[in-house]
């Protein structure tokens, strides 16, 4: 090679080089590569290596072996013994994917007869319905469980303790009404089906009338039509619904938790908890690790059928009116059986928990029974509790308060930034592999179920080099930043895909700076998703237990952490009451989020 | 004075080649359009020269600086090319208001509110949109919001002004209006105008020079008249022009300087270039336009009527003479039933004789059908 070649080859590099880190896009790409490789894959290889290595405590005592010594006894365990691998693996997997498919299949039901009733019949009270309907998914799903337990539990099943039911009517429910898997399928798919419907309900709202106004002119029969032409139409947005509800059912810790503990009903993430508390560390990592294997595979499956949507669903947007169902004679009692349940499961879990948080014996709802001592007593109250004082009146439940919102925003900061950030530089560098990378990266951690994601975060926290992290508020702010960034990234992405890029490319070329370009010309354009990209993560930390449980200093440091030890041990009152007052402050943040940005959940379904 | 330069551009995203070798001289003050096909790379080039993109080698000069220069790493940014751009979708800023998308870009240069508002004020009275300023340009129609494109563009008064398909947004009665006004707004800037388009009328009637490219590449770069009479290549020839140019396979039998005797539907025919002719393979392409073949009684063709399209003031007339499908422009409105016989005649010293095998143009002059 001569020199002169040489020097062609070797210059323009350097120059591109130059050009490369001149673009603002390139420099935030790189930056989040390496510290969404730092952060979701590394924690994947302390855990692969966790699933073959000993741990002090249960395993080196069993095992007899120094720590840290490879070994390959957690999957022979797991998987060879008959006994203990029926009852900690295969059991538990079969209860999560029953209750996985129960509740996507439920959620669905709900979801598409409300959608269906919704946007294709003459119902009345519409928008209300709409309303009041999504309300329950706003709220975290324990709520719904453990308002499940509040109502049903009696005398005769559990712990003995007597709920509404039994103390108002005097019926006692059999006890797979009460616990286990039954009221799991319920709650989850109760809580999921607003999505269902929201999803469903978008499509059919979106679906080209003359669709169906073309059988109908071929004289099929209203039904021949929600059959033949309806349902294959939405049947891939219900598929991929399914998938999704699957995997949010699969996943779900704390409602197996809350409605399957007193009969010692474990799901795979229920068991994974209880095989780490119990010192089988290795085993906790397998199931952590497989649970992430079928998140991966059943984000695979939907992209498949959401792939394939796109190109026969028919969603003109701009269709003509529909002509709605006449329900005639049946249309008062459809709407009043539909405005009774969803009023049901929206305010009920709410009386309920202010009553349960009121009453000094658990099933008596006479009046000489309730005191606010559980709210503001003093110390001079005298409890049989845990606690000294009434949970208003007292510090650790306001620092556990203070940490969680302090928690909430600072994680939203850090996530809605870079999410943003994210969906900026990956739309302008879109098609180049860097750009790819960092979107799948930054959408990796949502394959991973919260407990699974707690528990490899675990692993780097318990091993020597980060010891220092251990049960820090850092560690949990960083776990939870880097959980909650796939929606902060997607909606980020989604938003800056509505700005044309020339948009941006008009401010260059008089000159403006980057900065001057994001604040004065992209932030403004796309305020409101930006506002929400930052207050959904509050949301999301306000009500999430999994993912902090195994990674708090001890129970009672956060809000969501310490509800779960009172229930847990008992304390029924206090639980329901901060319960009550997480409900309250979840719903105060979304109606701020309305207010500030005119969204709302069924934003253009309903009426 | 600035004169645009480009000297080996070349264009690659990954593997695929967008724009290839291409050389080009835009003189000062000129109104260049880039013409060609949809897909071919026009607004590649005008986005390179602007410094929207990068090349991926070549040298761009303007006003004799190099502002992009592969071998040396020399690349300016948009804002130090003294330039303005006009975009195919306007990208107004849907939150600032009419007045305040004009001041946005003065403001960031720096100028003092008194010098901006005079300014945004004449530019406003310029393109006759005053009584917008406080409007956001959701509230306005298209030919008002790209009339705020144009204003926002200009009130730097940039040197050079890119446009990228302007008016193709428009409807066909504005899109004619705003022509005229850009051909006029062109004289009284004094401005260098490069503009895109993929439609031959528009830069028929709009430019000093066209340069028409086909995927990627130069096909020839001329004043209008030129590449409409004396097309370099086949292409050009057929995508200049409405009704499209006749193309007649001929068979070359022999030369004598500028005579070239040639079979072409089946008679013997002398075609007489203006120029020496050049050297030329024994099949060839006679191209002829539709208004250089008149139906005449006296006519040496005789075809026969396919349809007829009256438009009122002329007709398009389609017949076939053999094999070959001819299309005849008529002053006028006729009808003619269909299969009748019609004579026609080739007329006039601007046919053009292409090579069958380069498509390249070999000369342009007059046929005389023997026999
Ligand atoms: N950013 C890009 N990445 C990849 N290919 C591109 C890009 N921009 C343009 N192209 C391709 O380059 C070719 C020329 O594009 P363009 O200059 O936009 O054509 P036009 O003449 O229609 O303006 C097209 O085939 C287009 O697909
Ligand atoms: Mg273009």
């Amino acid at each position: 090679m001569s020199t002169i070649q040489r020097d062609l080859r070797r210059e323009p590099l350097r120059y591109r080089m130059k050009a490369f880190f001149a673009k603002p896009a390139n420099l935030i790409l790189l930056f989040f590569l390496i510290a969404l490789v730092v952060l979701s894959l590394m924690p994947m290889v302390t855990m692969l290596t966790n699933m073959f290595t000993v741990h002090a405590g249960t395993e080196k005592k069993m095992l007899r072996v120094p720590v840290g010594s490879w070994t390959l006894n957690h999957f022979e365990l797991l998987f060879a013994d008959p006994e203990w691998s029926r009852s900690n693996f295969w059991t538990p997997l079969l209860n999560s994917l029953i209750v996985a498919t129960g509740s996507g299949i439920l959620g669905i039901l709900i979801g598409g007869t409300v959608a269906w009733f919704i946007t294709r019949s003459d119902l009345k009270c519409k928008k209300f319905i709409s309303a009041v309907f999504v309300f329950p998914y706003m709220m975290p799903a324990w709520t719904l469980a453990l308002f499940w337990t509040n109502m049903f539990q009696n005398s005769k099943v559990g712990g003995g303790v007597t709920g509404m039911v039994e103390s108002l009517f005097g019926i006692c429910m059999p006890e797979w009404f009460v616990f286990g898997l039954f009221p799991m399928i319920m709650v989850i798919g109760l809580h999921y089906s607003p999505f269902a419907y929201l999803l469903i309900g978008g499509i059919l709202k979106n679906m080209d009338a003359t669709l169906e106004e073309s059988a109908t002119i071929l004289k099929a029969s209203r039904f021949t039509i929600i059959r033949r032409v309806t349902i294959p139409i939405v049947m891939p947005a219900i598929l991929s619904t399914f998938l999704l509800i699957f995997s949010s059912g699969f996943a779900s810790y704390t409602v197996p938790v809350f409605l399957g503990s007193a009969t010692r009903t474990f799901t795979l993430s229920t068991k994974m908890r209880a095989l780490i508390q119990a010192g089988y560390e290795g085993q906790g990592y397998i199931m952590a690790f497989l649970s992430i294997l079928l998140g991966t595979a059943i984000l695979g499956i939907n992209q498949y059928f959401t792939g394939k949507r796109k190109s026969f669903t028919t969603v003109s947007g701009k269709s003509g009116q529909v002509s709605l169902v006449k329900l005639r004679g049946a249309n008062g009692i459809i709407s009043a059986v539909l405005i009774v349940l969803t009023l049901f499961f929206a305010i009920m879990p709410l009386v309920s928990f202010a009553l349960e948080s009121v009453i000094k014996q658990a099933g008596n709802y006479s009046f000489s029974n309730m005191t606010l001592d559980f709210w503001i007593g003093t110390e001079s109250s005298v409890f049989e509790t845990g606690m000294p004082s009434g949970i208003l009146m007292n510090g650790t439940m306001w620092w556990g308060l203070l940490r969680q919102v302090g928690l909430a925003v600072t994680v939203s900061l850090i996530v809605g930034t870079c999410g943003m950030l994210i969906g900026y530089a990956c739309v302008r560098r879109r098609g180049t592999w860097l750009a790819r990378a960092v979107e799948n990266l930054a959408f990796f951690p949502y394959l991973m179920p919260a407990m699974a994601f707690g528990t490899i975060y675990l692993a780097v926290a318990t091993s020597a080099s980060f010891k220092w992290m251990y049960g820090s508020f850092f560690l949990l702010g960083l776990v939870a930043s880097v959980k909650f960034l796939p929606f902060a990234s997607r909606s980020g992405v989604n938003s800056m895909m509505q700005i044309a890029p020339e948009i941006e490319e008009a401010a260059t070329i008089f000159g403006v700076p980057w900065v001057t370009r994001m604040s004065r010309i992209l932030f403004p354009i796309q305020k409101s998703a930006i506002i929400s990209g930052y207050l959904l993560p509050v949301i999301n930390v306000m009500r999430e237990v999994a993912l902090f449980t195994l990674l708090v200093p001890y129970p009672r440091y956060l809000l969501t952490t310490m509800l779960f030890s009172f229930n847990e041990t008992g304390y029924a009152q206090y639980g329901s009451a901060v319960t009550l007052l997480i409900i309250v402050i979840i719903i105060l943040i979304n109606s701020l989020v309305n207010k500030l940005t005119g969204a709302s959940f069924d934003k253009g379904i309903g009426g | 004075m600035p004169q645009i330069i480009l000297e080996h551009i070349h264009k690659r995203f990954d593997k695929f080649v967008a724009v290839e070798d291409l050389n080009l001289v835009i003189e000062d003050r000129g109104f260049v359009t880039l013409l060609g096909p949809s897909g071919c790379g026009k607004t590649t080039t005008l986005r390179m020269i602007a410094g929207l993109e990068t090349p991926t080698s070549g040298r761009i000069l303007i006003d004799g600086v190099p502002v992009y220069d592969s071998d040396r790493g020399i690349n300016l940014p948009p804002n130090k090319r003294d330039i303005g751009f006009l975009f195919q979708n306007y990208a107004l800023w849907p939150h600032m208001t009419v007045y305040q998308n004009i001041a946005f870009g003065l403001e960031m240069l720096k100028w003092d509110r008194k010098r901006i508002e005079s300014r945004v004020g004449e530019m406003l009275q310029l393109l006759k949109i005053e009584q917008f300023g406080k409007r956001y340009p959701a509230e306005l129609s298209g030919g008002q919001q790209q009339r705020v494109a144009i204003a926002r563009t200009l009130a730097p008064s940039p040197r050079v002004l890119f446009m990228d398909e302007p008016l193709s947004n428009l409807d066909a009665k504005l899109r004619g209006e705003m022509r005229t006004e850009l051909k006029r707004l062109h004289s009284d800037t004094n401005s260098t105008f490069v503009y895109v388009t993929h439609d031959q009328l528009e830069a028929m009637t709009l430019s000093t020079r066209v340069c028409l490219m086909e995927t990627g590449r130069l096909q020839q770069y001329a004043p209008p008249l030129e590449i409409y009479n004396q097309p370099a290549n086949i292409f050009v020839a057929s995508f200049v022009g409405n009704p499209t140019m006749n193309f007649i396979p001929v068979r070359i039998l022999s030369r004598e300087g500028n005579r070239i005797r040639m079979e072409m539907l089946g008679r013997q025919a002398v075609f007489t270039a203006q120029a020496p002719a050049e050297d030329l393979s024994s099949e060839g392409v006679l191209g002829v336009r539709p208004e250089f073949l008149p139906i005449r009684e006296d006519g040496a063709l005789t075809a026969s009527i396919y349809s007829t399209l009256p438009a009122g003031m002329e007709t398009t007339v389609k017949a076939s003479c053999g094999e070959t499908m001819l299309t005849s422009v008529v002053f006028g409105s006729v009808d003619y039933a269909v299969d009748t016989q019609v004579k026609m005649e080739i007329t006039g010293n601007s046919i053009v004789l292409f090579d069958g095998q380069t498509s390249r143009q070999a000369g342009v002059g007059a046929v005389e059908i023997l026999d």
